[in-house]
């Protein structure tokens, strides 16, 4: 069952004539954790606001052809968290159980969400801390655990361990991991492709405002450190993206 | 400095509409009355509220920074300028009616410059929005009032970091006063851009975390608001009606 | 062309708080490239912004070549510090990217001349006439770079230049700073990208409880796990690959490993 399904979609930005997203065919069933990547600028940022259905309606611009998304007000996390904040919440408690205190629920029901979905990001510590003064690593974990907070069938990230020292932002992919066997919809836009490709479960990698790939990562990744390394020493494709794999071809070739 | 300074008195316990409530009954009472005497009352009201919530050190300095302009100008407008009967003060010839004026005029902007610093010192913005949440009002003036109570020091701190940027690619500050005008150019520039690039993250965000979601949002920590309070703050909304009343028909 | 930086016994603290720098000292002769490494919050980025001017030690000098860093205002400092900072919109706001990258040398009265190439070499000359705010943010990143490498510093002080980067655009920062220490430009690069750090800096210095605890070779350092495993890191990608495969050398760059991988005969993937 698609959790998003875009068919002859096309969008583009207030203003430009240029259509910024082209994409013929796009179904994202429940449970998937969909690495979105390409070239900065190539639409991977857009691909992530028309399929959670926040383009057009409050960025602008406009959008043909068919988009159905079945998830309950999917939750938006970007690389910059400090544009992410409430402004209002004067504690990072309040600014995590914003989400869903928006929603009316018991007042108790908000507060245990709030604690959960900190305890999950590791930042329980930071919850009596002003959000106003955070670094940002810790503010993005903050960001990530007010998204968490609001129990989205779909959860979309744009470059979510921007922030992050690379302890945490595998901590942080590991998690994205874990929420999508749970059951929940993951997309996450990076130019950190290693890092994606080590939990995702699909690829989708964009050129120019379309999809030019799409499938297992294995097979559709070619952007990390240690394919560059394989394909100039003249590994043949598939191109293995990390270490452990590229050990395994180069014992293969004995 | 303008905003909220912590303390223990008993308004900044209280709940955050009792301080508003009464800088605005000194607001609404001193233009109500229309001589000096008891609009320099309503003054010496602001003053005991700020030396009461132990504020009145932050709140004096800006307040006569604010007020003195103002007060300077209508004396001058005013007690110079204004009519007879004139009676001599120093070298200078005052009116006597237009010093009465200016004192009213003057009086009233100093007791809702102070009354509505020293609230401003004493509510914290946390309380305020928690405050509100629980009274049901929407999330929309929530986040324009308190970003509006929070501007400066947001802005301020931008804007020190921007500075800070310019001045690392060469930017003198300091110079011909030309030369400082055109320095304002790119450290206002990136203040304005970087905020309305920031707003526009901003909204996006706050949609998908349900700001505009039209339920009525759970408050987390809603301030007390005994029933001593409640009572204060209908008295003071008494108090101004009666004032205005009278005010109306002449009686005062 | 370059300036050799030397800091000597500095002590710094916020406010009135402790000292967060505790007597650090350190040089970086011309054309040399260093990396400065440390956990989250130990003050890499402080120890950056004392060498531009911005921030004052509490003790300790730091020179610039012949000048007295102490001795001299922000903007002066900028004749020969470029400084980039971590969070680039702070800066931004001419109407195009060539005014912004501009902006430095004018103010510097270097002269534009300069400006054009820098773009090249950045890849930002298609983007030379669009508003800086029109960018992604990563190139907007990219942007104030060449606003810095525009003054033609003599010295290049960097705090994460690569974060949120493709592999595309790391290659060409890594080339920009490669040339510049050619030239005898001295850089200091504050990084977690340890790939990119490893394909830039011929050093590693590591900053812990306020003191330098470690100044090796990167070829040394980037391999050995424990040390980085202190700080919360991982030997990048390809010396990764290096101590996986045994590779001779201590390789830690992409050119490195590629060049002891030569031999291999590859089957093509089952």
């Amino acid at each position: 069952m698609s959790v998003i399904r875009l068919e002859r979609a096309v969008f583009r930005y207030a203003g430009r004539p240029e259509p910024a997203l082209t994409v013929e065919r796009l179904d994202v069933a429940r449970g998937e954790l969909v690495a979105v990547t390409g070239p900065i600028g190539s639409g991977c940022s857009t691909l992530l606001l028309v399929a959670s259905g926040y383009a057009p309606s409050i960025t602008g611009g406009t959008l043909e052809g068919e988009r159905r998304i079945e998830a309950r007000r999917p939750a938006l996390v970007f690389a910059t968290p400090w544009t992410q904040l409430t402004g209002i919440a004067h504690t990072v408690l309040a600014e995590v159980a914003f989400g869903p205190a928006s929603d009316g629920l018991p007042r108790e029901q908000v507060l245990a969400a709030a604690h959960a979905a900190l305890e999950r990001l590791g930042a329980h510590h930071l919850a009596s801390r002003d959000p106003a003064l955070l670094s940002g690593g810790e503010l993005q974990r903050v960001v990530v655990a007010a998204a968490l907070a609001q129990q989205p069938d779909l959860l979309v990230l744009d470059d979510p361990a921007a922030e992050l020292d690379p302890e945490a932002a595998d901590r942080l992919y590991d998690l994205l991991g874990d929420l999508a066997r749970e059951g929940r919809t993951v997309l996450v836009a990076t130019p950190d492709v290693a890092r994606a490709a080590h939990v995702a479960t699909r690829a989708l990698v964009l050129e120019r405002g379309r999809i030019v790939a799409d499938g297992v990562p294995a097979s559709v990744l070619s952007e990390t450190d240690v394919a560059r390394i394989a394909r100039a020493a003249g590994c043949p494709g598939p191109l293995p993206l990390d270490v452990a794999a590229l050990v395994a071809r180069v014992a293969e070739a004995g | 400095m303008i905003g909220y300074v912590a303390g223990r008195s008993w308004l900044h316990r209280a709940h955050p509409y009792t301080p508003l409530a009464l800088a605005a009954a000194v607001l609404l009472l001193s233009f109500a009355f229309h001589t000096p005497v008891p609009v320099w009352l309503m003054v010496a009201a602001a003053l005991i509220m700020a030396l009461a919530t132990g504020t009145i050190r932050e709140v004096l300095g800006p307040a006569l920074l604010l007020a003195t302009p103002t007060w300077l100008v209508l004396l001058v407008l005013h007690g110079l300028l204004g009519e007879p009967p004139k009676a001599p003060f120093g070298p200078f010839l005052l009116s006597e009616p237009g010093v009465a004026r200016a004192l009213v005029l003057g009086g009233r902007i100093g007791a809702i410059v102070i009354a509505f610093l020293a609230a401003l010192a004493t509510v914290s913005p946390a309380r305020l929005v928690d405050g509100m949440t629980a009274r049901g009002i929407p999330f929309g003036p929530i986040f324009l009032l308190v970003s509006t109570l929070t501007f400066l020091p947001r802005t301020r701190e931008r804007a020190a970091r921007i500075l800070e940027a310019q001045q690392a690619r060469g930017l003198r500050i300091g110079g011909s006063p030309l030369a400082r005008f055109r320095a304002l150019v790119p450290l206002v520039l990136p203040l304005v851009l970087g905020a309305l690039a920031e707003v526009d993250e901003q909204v996006l965000a706050l949609e998908t975390r349900g700001a505009t979601s039209g339920v009525r949002r759970t408050p987390l920590d809603p301030p007390a608001d005994p029933a001593g309070q409640r009572v204060l703050r209908l008295g003071l909304v008494v108090v101004v009606v009666v004032a205005w009343a009278a005010r109306l028909t002449n009686r005062i | 062309m370059g300036f050799d930086v030397a800091l000597r016994g500095l002590h710094f603290g916020y406010g009135s708080g402790p000292d967060v720098l505790r007597g650090v000292s350190l040089d970086v002769a011309a054309g040399q490239v260093a990396a400065l490494l440390g956990a989250n919050g130990v003050g890499k980025t402080t120890l950056t912004r004392l060498i531009a001017g911005l921030l004052r030690p509490r003790a300790g000098r730091i020179s610039v070549g012949d000048w007295d860093v102490a001795t001299k205002r922000p903007d002066e400092m900028a004749r020969r510090v470029g400084y980039a900072f971590q969070h680039a919109d702070q800066q931004l706001f001419a109407r195009t990217v060539r005014d912004d990258v501009a902006f430095g040398p004018r103010s510097l009265g270097l002269g534009e001349a300069g400006v054009a190439g820098v773009l090249e070499e950045l890849g930002l000359s298609a983007a030379a006439g669009t508003h800086p705010y029109d960018l992604p943010a990563p190139v907007r990143k990219l942007v104030t770079l060449a606003g810095v490498l525009a003054m033609d510093p003599g010295v290049l002080v960097l705090d994460e230049p690569t974060a949120g980067f493709d592999l595309a655009m790391r290659d060409l920062v890594v080339a920009a700073i490669a040339r510049r220490a050619a030239r005898g430009t001295s850089v200091l690069v504050v990084s977690h990208d340890l790939a990119f750090v490893a394909e830039v800096a011929g050093r590693v210095v590591v900053l812990r409880d306020g003191l330098i605890v470690a100044d090796e070779s990167a070829r040394r350092l980037l391999s050995h796990t424990a040390t980085l495993r202190a700080m919360g890191l991982r030997p990048p990608p390809a010396a990764a690959v290096g101590l996986a495969l045994n590779l001779a050398g201590e390789p830690v760059r992409v050119a490195e490993v590629v060049e002891r991988l030569r031999g291999v005969r590859w089957t093509p993937a089952p």
